[in-house]
């Protein structure tokens, strides 16, 4: 009967009874007794139940209860369960009670644990592929094979673990190869290129792979076809193609070396800004070809000579000469273009209309789409985010090369280190109630502030804006006049660059506890006086100018942008001469308190979104707008990255680069893009277009080209379904509606799904924290278990197993007590304490005597306690190695 | 490789490197010699097979073109010990010395952890294996899992496959260059260990590093070496 209490381990206090509730709900009563039979066995089980846990169930399946069998004892009774109701609840969710996985076999196998995937959330790791689990649970230390032979000798059982481990692990390579050759080619290599392993086996596992599957296709040779052969090549082919392809793709990624010289000097902050606008110079160099290529080429082959003389001040005010080029609107025609006289003809109207419209479709997927990845990237669990771990270990930027970033890096980072440590004492001090109410107060009064100056701002912009207009009606000279155009592009430019310098000057007076928080406002504060400029500029535009029967106002309002793109451009580059250059002067020369610039991000990033919206609207009134703008963004990097190399130091300030980057591209998305599809919807459905100029000229609004068009198709019968398509689905309020709902649904849907998952990552992580509980406690044990057994005397088997029986016991009980201890923290001191007491009896342990224990204590404690103790031994070698001066 | 042997190679390296400080420069024109033969050619037989050049493009997250790049500034670090042909497979290792030696890494506190991670000898010694490894993990491509659990063994100083206590203490020191003071050190390194320790075992293992690095978006970007 002795047995039930020589398992130490089944001790009713083993498990928690808070071990999670939908733990309980998938206990396995059917597999109990087969459980508590593999938790006494060696440790073929506890790869077995390893395996099981990794989510490959069927290797139980592979080991049948003959294992089991092998180690019963003559008298062992199944009556656990009915003697021992308490471990009712013992089972966790793996159905396996005592084999703790992270408690097998330490260290080796601490590498196949197999929750590496934490990181992707346990949903997408059971969903994860097959092999992929394989692979990952085969990431072991690259000297993995050293540690295994690293273990004395003497322990001979722990040599015959090696040798299981060894054929384990060959199995496990088999099962891994055989995976990989089971999928497609291309996961395979991603499969491969994901392998923590050396280059060497990466290419064994890669050629076995090939090999089995030249096998298989071998055996499907017999009957090949034409067809498959034919099928075979065209992939072929396409895969060469698409290597000839990632290559030009990389050619294409023009300015690597200056990211990289930038990268390597600043650091991933500052790059992150170069990032952002060689992100949007594609945009625009996209926008430009299609435009170019759709728009300006056709128009090109038709137009005449242009008689207007060229004098330079033209570059500035956009006007005169430019009046009569393919760069506004104005000037291109609303006639078809036919070159040939069989019928081929290019409709202007349409060319123009569908080319935008397209453009503007495949901008918004693609920032949909960017925005989408970064935020899937960078949010995914924003409310846990804490900052000082991950501050300390993810915050080196590797990309770093140059030794004096380095050291301020370096000095940096201890100064940010010291703060924080200051910080701990500070956060626990608590503001008044009185405090609290001026605090809010000052923060209420700053935000009327800044708003009542953007409107402010808004409001003369108006005014001036009309007034100059009328101006203008006036007989002038041309000189005068273009002039007189210039006023409010300078207006608008000073006014972008000089209020931000004010909303600075208002962080300052509220003091943010974070200045994280400081830089959000700041940045919500700038972006809403931008867009609201912009705003009442397009309120002016389509309400002032549209409808003032003058010859061409579409093309007026492209030299408005235009103006408006290059003042600001020349702003920007007076902005980091006058903000950088002299500012560095002044801090190196004059006044020494105040050092060198640090390179703003946040403004510069801000002026970048500013210019990016004005250029989408122009798009529409000047098909070329993206042209200048590629010229003023290309001198705009070189400008401000020799400014930055000559004049700036690495900002001081942590600076989240990716979630700073998502938040801007949020910012161009949703008041930047959504506020130009806006304008753009008015001007199409609901402006007339100019009588004498354009391609839309006579008609009540732009929209009517296309119903016109729908209309000249429907008297043909092959293009039926163009005009079912249009009156249907794009021309049908009825479509939206049910699209709105179903997409509504669809939301809600996932939001639920969210919540849902919400819940259980929470659950989840409770568990992993009971699941750490339960390792204290059994190491707790084991360190006890191993104190005390060196007193009872070698003897017979069945005596000394009868003996340890009371140690074991004494253990357990002394485990109860420690119980009541709280754990966390207690619980690791105390895990501390009892291990420093079995550490130096690790003589005592003697391989043969343990041997001889085997039958009575469990060998699944004693593997484990040995390589445990081995890690401990070993961790304090390397630390005293590590610490001697 | 015996290790006196390398030695010696280390030795011999660096009085060549010292008798010839311009080599570099002569492996530049090498390498655009070898551009332009390349180009002209059309083959990159000269180095690799395609068989072997294949294996590279699976094993790692570099096209053909990166990996022959990555060839020459392995090269460059040693032209006289690195055959131009490596298609009857040497066995050629660069000693730490001339790999922690590259712009890339020689300001990096962690040189030497990368080196020895990467290195199958551990010693930081480098085949062109290991160093296409190196780079392949340190790219752009590379996943945040690939990308996690090398940095958890740079950090790992002790191999012990856990981040304990002291190795934090010795990454802190290489983060501030000694500029904090022994109780500060340690302040850090607690907080650090009660933050990210999920199961409470008063160290850190690769299942709490991961998931520390999914709250920390900016990793991607910062464990990243532009080559």
């Amino acid at each position: 009967m002795f047995y039930h209490d020589n398992e130490a381990f089944e001790n009713p206090d083993y498990h928690y009874s808070e071990t999670l509730e939908i733990d309980r709900s998938r206990e396995r009563n059917s597999s109990f007794h087969q459980n508590l039979h593999d938790s006494s066995l060696d440790d073929d089980s506890l790869y077995d139940s390893y395996e099981g846990r990794s989510g490959r169930g069927q290797r139980n399946q592979d080991y049948p209860l003959a294992i089991p069998m092998a180690s019963m004892q003559p008298g062992f009774q199944y009556s656990y369960s009915t003697s021992r109701s308490a471990m009712q609840h013992n089972t966790n969710p793996y159905g396996n009670p005592h084999t703790n996985p992270s408690f097998e076999y330490e260290p080796e196998l601490a590498y196949t644990s197999p929750s590496f995937h934490a990181a992707d959330g346990p949903y997408v790791r059971r969903s994860s592929d097959m092999s992929d689990g394989g692979s990952f649970s085969q990431r072991y230390n690259r000297r993995q094979a050293d540690l295994v032979y690293r273990m004395p000798s003497s322990l001979l059982r722990l040599d015959s673990n090696a040798e299981t481990y060894n054929e384990d692990k060959h199995k496990q390579e088999e099962k891994l190869i055989k995976n990989l050759a089971s999928m497609s080619s291309r996961e395979r290599i991603k499969a491969i290129q994901k392998t923590p392993k050396t280059m060497k086996e990466k290419r064994d596992i890669r050629n076995k792979v090939l090999m089995e599957k030249t096998k298989k296709s071998a055996s499907y040779h017999t009957q090949i076809n034409c067809c498959t052969q034919c099928l075979y090549k065209t992939a072929l082919s396409y895969q060469q193609f698409k290597n000839g392809l990632s290559e030009c793709w990389h050619l294409l990624q023009f300015w690597q070396k200056t990211l990289k010289v930038i990268g390597g000097k600043f650091g991933t902050s500052v790059l992150s800004y170069f990032v952002f606008l060689k992100w949007l110079l594609t945009f625009n160099i996209f926008s430009f070809l299609v435009n170019f290529s759709f728009i300006t080429i056709p128009q090109l082959i038709v137009s005449g000579p242009n008689n207007l003389s060229f004098n330079g001040l033209e570059l500035l005010s956009g006007a005169g000469y430019f009046k009569k080029t393919v760069l506004y609107y104005g000037f291109y025609t609303n006639s078809t273009i036919t070159k040939t006289e069989n019928n081929s003809s290019y409709n202007m109207r349409l060319a123009y209309i569908f080319t935008i419209g397209i453009y503007f479709i495949i901008c918004f997927f693609s920032l949909v789409y960017s925005m989408a990845k970064s935020f899937r990237k960078n949010f995914i669990n924003p409310h846990t985010y804490s900052g000082s771990a991950a501050k300390l270990l993810c915050i080196w930027d590797f990309n770093i090369t140059n030794e004096k970033a380095v050291k301020l890096k370096q000095s940096n980072l201890s100064t940010q280190i010291k703060e924080s440590l200051s910080e701990v004492t500070l956060e626990v001090l608590n503001l008044s109630l009185k405090q609290r109410i001026a605090r809010i107060a000052v923060h209420l009064v700053v935000w009327v502030a800044s708003l009542g100056i953007a409107a402010a701002c808004c409001a003369g912009v108006y005014f001036l804006s009309r007034n100059n207009l009328q101006f203008l009606e006036g007989k002038k000279s041309e000189l005068e006049n273009e002039a007189a155009t210039l006023v409010l592009p300078i207006v608008v430019s000073l006014l972008n660059l000089l209020v931000p310098f004010c909303f600075a000057l208002f962080g300052l007076l509220e003091k943010f506890q974070y200045p994280r928080h400081q830089l959000y406002v700041t940045v919500i504060r700038n972006i809403f006086l931008k867009i609201s400029i912009i705003g009442i500029l397009c309120y002016y535009w389509l309400n002032d100018v549209a409808t003032l029967e003058k010859e061409c106002w579409e093309s007026l309002v492209g030299q408005d942008i235009y103006r408006l793109i290059v003042i600001d451009f020349i702003f920007c580059l007076f902005g980091s001469f006058f903000g950088e250059f002299v500012r560095r002067i002044i801090g190196t020369k004059c006044c020494k308190k105040l050092g060198v610039p640090e390179f703003d991000i946040a403004r510069n990033v801000l002026d970048l979104i500013y210019t990016q919206t004005l250029a989408w609207i122009g798009i529409f009134f000047a098909p070329l707008m993206p042209a200048v703008q590629i010229i003023s963004f290309f001198i705009i990097f070189y400008v401000k990255k020799v400014s930055l190399m000559r004049n700036c130091q690495p900002p001081r300030k942590v600076w989240r680069a990716s979630q700073m980057t998502t938040l801007f591209i949020f910012l161009l998305f949703f008041p930047s893009f959504t506020g130009v599809l806006a304008v753009m919807a008015v001007t199409i459905w609901r402006r007339m277009p100019s009588n004498q100029c354009g391609p839309f000229q006579g008609l009540t609004s732009i929209i009517d080209a296309v119903s016109g068009w729908i209309h000249i198709l429907d008297s043909y019968s092959g293009s039926k379904w163009v005009v079912w398509i249009y009156r249907n689905l794009i021309g049908s309020v009825h479509f939206f509606f049910i699209l709105t709902v179903i997409v509504l649904m669809i939301t809600y849907l996932y939001w639920q799904i969210i919540e849902g998952r919400k819940i259980m990552v929470r659950l989840l992580h409770e568990q992993i924290i009971n699941e750490g509980k339960d390792k204290m406690f059994l190491l707790n044990k084991l360190s006890a278990l191993q104190t005390s057994k060196l007193g009872p005397p070698k003897g017979e088997q069945q005596e000394r197993s009868s003996s340890l029986y009371q140690p074991s016991r004494q253990a357990a009980l002394q485990m109860t007590a420690s119980l009541e201890r709280p754990f966390g923290r207690n619980g690791r001191d105390f895990y501390a304490e009892s291990f420093s007491a079995g550490i130096p009896e690790k003589t005592g342990l003697s391989p043969a005597d343990s041997e001889g224990h085997r039958p009575a204590i469990s060998e699944t404690l004693a593997l484990a306690l040995r390589a445990r103790q081995q890690a401990e031994w070993e961790m304090q070698d390397d630390d005293d190695k590590d610490f001697r001066p | 490789m015996l290790k006196e042997e390398r030695e010696f190679l280390a030795v011999f390296n660096f009085s060549y490197l010292n008798i010839q400080p311009s080599c570099k420069d002569k492996g530049k024109e090498q390498w655009d010699k070898n551009q332009d033969s390349e180009t002209e050619m059309g083959n990159k037989q000269t180095i690799f097979t395609p068989e072997q050049l294949d294996a590279y493009q699976d094993c790692t997250f570099f096209t053909r073109k990166e990996i022959l790049r990555l060839f020459y500034r392995y090269r460059d670090l040693a032209p006289q010990l690195v055959p131009l042909s490596y298609i009857n497979k040497p066995d050629v290792k660069l000693p730490y010395e001339l790999i922690g030696s590259m712009a890339e890494l020689k300001d990096n506190p962690f040189r030497q952890r990368i080196a020895e991670v990467f290195s199958e000898d551990g010693e930081g010694n480098m085949t062109l294996d290991d160093f296409l490894d190196m780079f392949s993990v340190l790219s752009e491509m590379a996943p945040r899992d690939l990308k996690a659990y090398y940095a958890f063994k740079i950090y790992d100083f002790n191999n012990d496959d856990y981040i304990c206590k002291s190795d934090l203490e010795k990454t802190v020191n290489k983060l501030t260059r000694n500029e904090l003071t022994p109780e500060e050190v340690s302040l850090v390194c607690d907080k650090v260990i009660d933050e990210a320790d999920q199961d409470n075992d008063g160290k850190l293992s690769v299942e709490d590093f991961q998931h520390m690095i999914v709250r920390a978006p900016d990793f991607l970007s910062t464990f990243h070496i532009r080559i």
